[in-house]
């Protein structure tokens, strides 16, 4: 029986969007799976365990059209400690953009760093619109498809799948208007404030 | 204004006031917490005070820049790529279409001609994944036009030299 090791490498990963989706995984996941958090101190922690896992999946957002650096941090430590017994690597990544297909480049590096380092790359999930998505009527849409996933991983079956709001475009930047200005009217800022054009001073 | 963003410490000199050149790997620079502050409390500005508020402002201002950066794993590697997750407050919250596709808003950004140096052992196949990530880049960074040059670690001067040299014509 196999054995997930749920590495959430959000930068903000005690409040993100990540956690959430890896809490999804384990609802829907049949075999055993454990939670951790990639942080900046505890890489060797984490890569001492490794070897006790059929399975690694790494949760994390799209950060400037690639891995976050909190990832890539993370599989440069990998690198140097060769395991003997590799997991196999599946990953679920969230964009903030409606297109899933903006989160292949991310895809990409991690198939370059599982090639370099021995490890297979299993099942991928790309989700589009991934900020907002789970406060929506259309958070099912995710669970279905991490269900998929999961299950994909537990047989072994490893295939890509994505997942957006089924919005138009338009739709979407309407949507994802109202999601920011809302965001920015919590802390006390106006949409035009938001707007502003001046950086720094 | 034109910028040189480095990784590392290049031993040049330049006699143009119009070029800024920043050795990242001088700087203190944290990593991205993710926090949208920059976006949704602060706008334009990140809560963290640290050297990345120095440099981000630039970027912005900057119409010709060259960005030197190892590679890994087809990407940028840990130092360039900090800065870049960092520069997001010269992007707003709101998304556009651009391209046929959504992307952030920008701030006042300049349209830029990009030049990329990537440097370091670069496989073909992490040279195919770089191409896609400028190009994807482009759309994000509002980059007018660019050009990728990969060097050897050793000539990279040289390279940044001879692009500053046509910048000057």
């Amino acid at each position: 029986m196999g054995k997930v090791m749920i590495l959430n490498a959000s930068p903000r990963a005690v409040k993100s969007n990540s956690k959430c989706y890896a809490q999804i995984f384990s609802k829907y996941c049949k075999i055993d799976a454990e939670y951790f958090n990639v942080s900046k101190t505890n890489h060797n922690e984490l890569c001492e365990k490794i070897e006790q896992f059929s399975d690694i999946l790494f949760v994390f957002p799209l950060y400037a059209d690639s891995i976050p650096v909190t990832l890539l941090n993370f599989l440069k430590t990998l690198e140097t400690k060769p395991q003997t017994k590799k997991p196999v690597i599946s990953v679920i990544i969230n964009c903030g953009f409606i297109e899933p297909q903006q989160n292949d480049i991310a895809i990409k590096i991690i198939s370059i760093f599982c090639k370099q380092n021995g490890y297979t790359l299993g099942s991928v999930l790309k989700i589009g619109s991934g900020e907002a998505i789970l406060q929506t009527p259309f958070k099912f849409l995710v669970e279905l498809k991490i269900k998929k996933f999961s299950s994909s991983i537990v047989k072994r079956k490893y295939r890509v799948f994505q997942t957006t709001m089924p919005l138009s475009k338009k739709m979407f930047i309407k949507a994802s208007t109202k999601y920011w200005t809302d965001y920015g009217k919590r802390n006390g800022v106006t949409k035009e404030q938001m707007m502003t054009m001046e950086i720094e001073d | 204004m034109k910028l040189i963003l480095s990784d590392k410490y290049l031993d040049i000199t330049l006699n143009n006031d119009d070029i800024k050149i920043i050795d990242l790997s001088s700087l203190k620079i944290h990593n991205c917490t993710g926090c949208f502050g920059c976006w949704t409390k602060t706008p334009g500005k990140c809560v963290i005070r640290d050297d990345a508020t120095k440099v981000y402002p630039y970027i912005a201002k900057s119409d010709r820049v060259i960005y030197v950066s190892r590679i890994k794993y087809g990407g940028y590697d840990t130092v360039m790529k900090t800065m870049l997750e960092r520069a997001i407050p010269i992007q707003t919250a709101f998304i556009r279409l651009h391209k046929g596709e959504t992307h952030h808003i920008q701030r006042d950004v300049a349209l830029k001609k990009a030049i990329i140096i990537a440097y370091g052992n670069i496989s073909d196949e992490e040279k195919d994944v770089f191409k896609s990530l400028i190009k994807r880049n482009s759309y994000n960074m509002n980059f007018e036009s660019y050009k990728i040059i990969f060097a050897n670690e050793s000539e990279i001067e040289e390279v940044v030299k001879k692009e500053v040299n046509k910048w000057e014509k």
